[in-house]
């Protein structure tokens, strides 16, 4: 609190622009900034090194390569690596089933989310707590008994079984954040389109998808990223080189003992763009106070 | 447009009573006024007619036709809430065509509606904006405008203007009241303001504790409240109450007030002798005199408004307040004498607070 009211008379008399109080509080932000920064920068530059180093100055250990090259890039491009046959094919696969994931997830969780919020059904509150209880058993425990399961249904090495496996570990939290975003949405504007005619599928369509789409674009990200660098499941669900993602191809360059790191390590680097990417396009609908004017707070 | 029939409906939540049996009728074109202290079940009321609530018992009908099992939609009514209730992703034109393009109506009907509203409630400027850019008072007027574009039979408001601050809140009464005058349509109105229920309308309903006690045109309601309640509810300041005893002695009546005065009341007042009652007079029902008229009052506090002198001062302890037209000013402390005009006292029975018949 003491800091704030010097803050105050510096803007208020700009004749005193200098003081030590301020500079100490940016020390104290910067000291912890930038180690922090560093440290999470570090393996991102390794990784990047990594990349642009051809392979036999790959280990280095310099902190810049002699000749870098994009080299490696061409590589896994065209797919000219053992381990990179079904560089695209895996590539679109995560893709495919990460979004797959994302979406089927954002629709069970906005439907219930819908119901047990907005249209209040009954034993809304028993399906809030099973949600909440499938947490209590860590998902790697799950791993077999869901492999059973999938096979069961003849599902093993579909990429089906990856999806519906994601949506069931990513489900009951999406349900959880999507319910209390809900009980913030004034229910006034439920009544006030009921009275306007709108049956429950009018107003879940025109009225509380509208306002819940920051909080829909916060769960569908989630799902879909979780599910993105999703390992064990897709490890154990999926086998065939053209039907797993990419991360467990990543995983099965390990197998090898000399892996050609410097692939693995631009392949991987190639691996986290779509996320970054996926991030940034969603980032400016996950604003907030989209209900603002609706209701006299 | 069309007229609502209440009839001895009665609402339940849960093991609560909320509405216990209320009657009433509203004529077609009626401005109607629910009023009462909060938690009386006006609101609850409103919302057993709009077809938000289940009615529990009874029977409600609109136009003659029963809707008690009838979806809102069914209902022909629309509402204005609190508070506004807009949807805020979008804008008023579409907030205001929003129950008509769920009819399914054609655009160009649509529009012509939504034009015609917006002229009436001075929106025009205003349709492409977005309530979030709206002022509250031009937020209650989209309210409005949501309801009218509807042209339903009746109109229903809850409490619209208790979230404008006070001038507002002056200015959209009449507004609304200027509205209705052009529309006619029945409108039911729920408030606890009894200003504004006096100001408004038609038909007042004073409700307390889920019952109606009193049903009536607003100046009925102030010179001849039913019961102690009703009159202490209605007017403002409210009306001064004292407690006392009916005496009569040949052709005279009097009312003995707790310290021994005696005041005279008109020959026709009813009460028996020894009667223990509450002597009503409104603020403004009581005048100042001189000598040894009336009876000593020690003023309290003196708060002029310009217009006129509200002061209030202590009848044998209890607290009276007046207003003078006249500029008055007296020291608190000091001793003047009040007559409360007796031919337009109230006498309630102080066992159950109704009025005395004459």
């Amino acid at each position: 609190m003491s800091a704030i009211p010097s803050q105050i008379v510096a803007v208020k008399l700009p004749a005193r622009p200098f003081s030590w109080r301020r500079v100490a509080t940016e020390a104290k932000l910067l000291l912890i900034g930038i180690p922090v920064l560093i440290w999470t920068m570090i393996p991102i530059y390794h990784l990047v090194l990594f990349a642009i180093s051809p392979k036999e100055s790959a280990l280095s250990g310099k902190m810049w390569p002699d000749h870098p090259t994009l080299h490696n890039f061409s590589v896994v491009f065209h797919q000219q690596h053992h381990y990179l046959f079904h560089f695209w094919q895996q590539m679109w696969n995560s893709l495919l089933i990460a979004v797959a994931a994302g979406a089927l997830t954002l629709l069970i969780a906005t439907g219930a989310a819908f119901s047990i919020s907005r249209l209040k059904v009954r034993g809304g509150r028993a399906i809030m707590n099973l949600a909440l209880f499938t947490y209590f058993i860590p998902a790697a425990f799950l791993a077999v008994p869901m492999y059973k399961t999938m096979g069961n249904y003849g599902l093993l090495n579909n990429q089906w079984a990856l999806i519906l496996a994601m949506v069931t570990i990513a489900s009951p939290y999406a349900i959880w954040v999507l319910k209390q975003a809900s009980d913030k949405l004034p229910y006034e504007l439920d009544e006030a389109a009921i009275m306007d005619g709108a049956t429950p599928l009018q107003l879940f369509r025109l009225v509380y998808v509208p306002l819940m789409m920051p909080s829909l674009v916060a769960v569908g990200t989630y799902a879909l990223l979780l599910t993105w660098n999703e390992y064990l499941y897709a490890f154990l669900l999926l086998s065939r080189d053209d039907s797993i993602t990419l991360g467990v191809a990543l995983g099965n360059f390990l197998s090898a003992d000399d892996s050609p790191w410097e692939l693995l390590m631009t392949t991987g680097l190639l691996y986290a763009l779509p996320p970054a990417a996926i991030y940034y396009c969603f980032k400016r609908y996950m604003v907030s106070g989209l209900t603002e004017g609706a209701v006299k707070s | 447009m069309a007229s609502v029939s209440i009839q001895q409906t009665q609402k339940y939540f849960g093991q609560t009573h909320i509405i216990k049996g209320v009657s009433i009728d509203i004529a077609d074109g009626e401005f109607c006024v629910l009023v009462g202290p909060s938690g009386c079940g006006k609101s609850t009321l409103l919302r057993m007619i709009a077809g938000l609530e289940e009615i529990s018992g009874g029977q409600i009908s609109i136009g003659g036709k029963v809707v008690n099992n009838m979806p809102p939609k069914e209902r022909d009514i629309a509402m204005v809430f609190q508070n506004y209730a807009l949807y805020p992703h979008m804008t008023v034109r579409d907030n205001m065509a929003f129950s008509l393009m769920l009819a399914k109506r054609e655009k160009s009907v649509i529009d012509e509606r939504v034009g015609k509203a917006a002229g009436i409630l001075g929106l025009n400027q205003l349709l492409d904006r977005y309530p979030r850019q709206l002022s509250g008072g031009q937020r209650q007027r989209v309210a409005m405008g949501r309801a009218i574009v509807r042209d339903p039979q009746v109109f229903l408001f809850d409490e619209p203007l208790s979230n404008l601050d006070a001038k507002l809140r002056v200015q959209m009464r009449t507004e609304i009241k200027e509205l209705h005058q052009r529309l006619k349509t029945t409108s039911i109105y729920v408030t606890h303001d009894q200003i504004e229920a006096m100001t408004m309308a038609d038909k007042i309903v004073v409700m307390r504790d889920g019952l109606v006690e009193q049903i009536g045109t607003p100046l009925e309601l102030y010179d001849n409240p039913a019961n102690q309640f009703v009159a202490g509810f209605i007017g403002s300041p409210s009306m001064n109450f004292l407690p006392g005893t009916v005496m009569r002695s040949g052709g005279n009546v009097g009312v003995q007030l707790s310290d021994g005065v005696v005041l005279q009341m008109p020959s026709g007042t009813a009460g028996a002798d020894g009667q223990k009652v509450i002597f009503g007079t409104r603020p403004e029902h009581v005048e100042l005199v001189g000598g040894s008229e009336g009876v000593a009052a020690e003023v309290v506090v003196v708060e002029p408004t310009g217009a006129d002198t509200q002061v209030y001062s202590k009848i044998s302890g209890t607290e009276v307040t007046t207003i003078f037209r006249e500029r008055h000013d007296f020291k608190p402390g000091s001793t003047i004498r009040l007559r409360p005009d007796p031919t337009r006292a109230h006498l309630f029975d102080a066992a159950n607070g109704n009025r005395l018949a004459a």
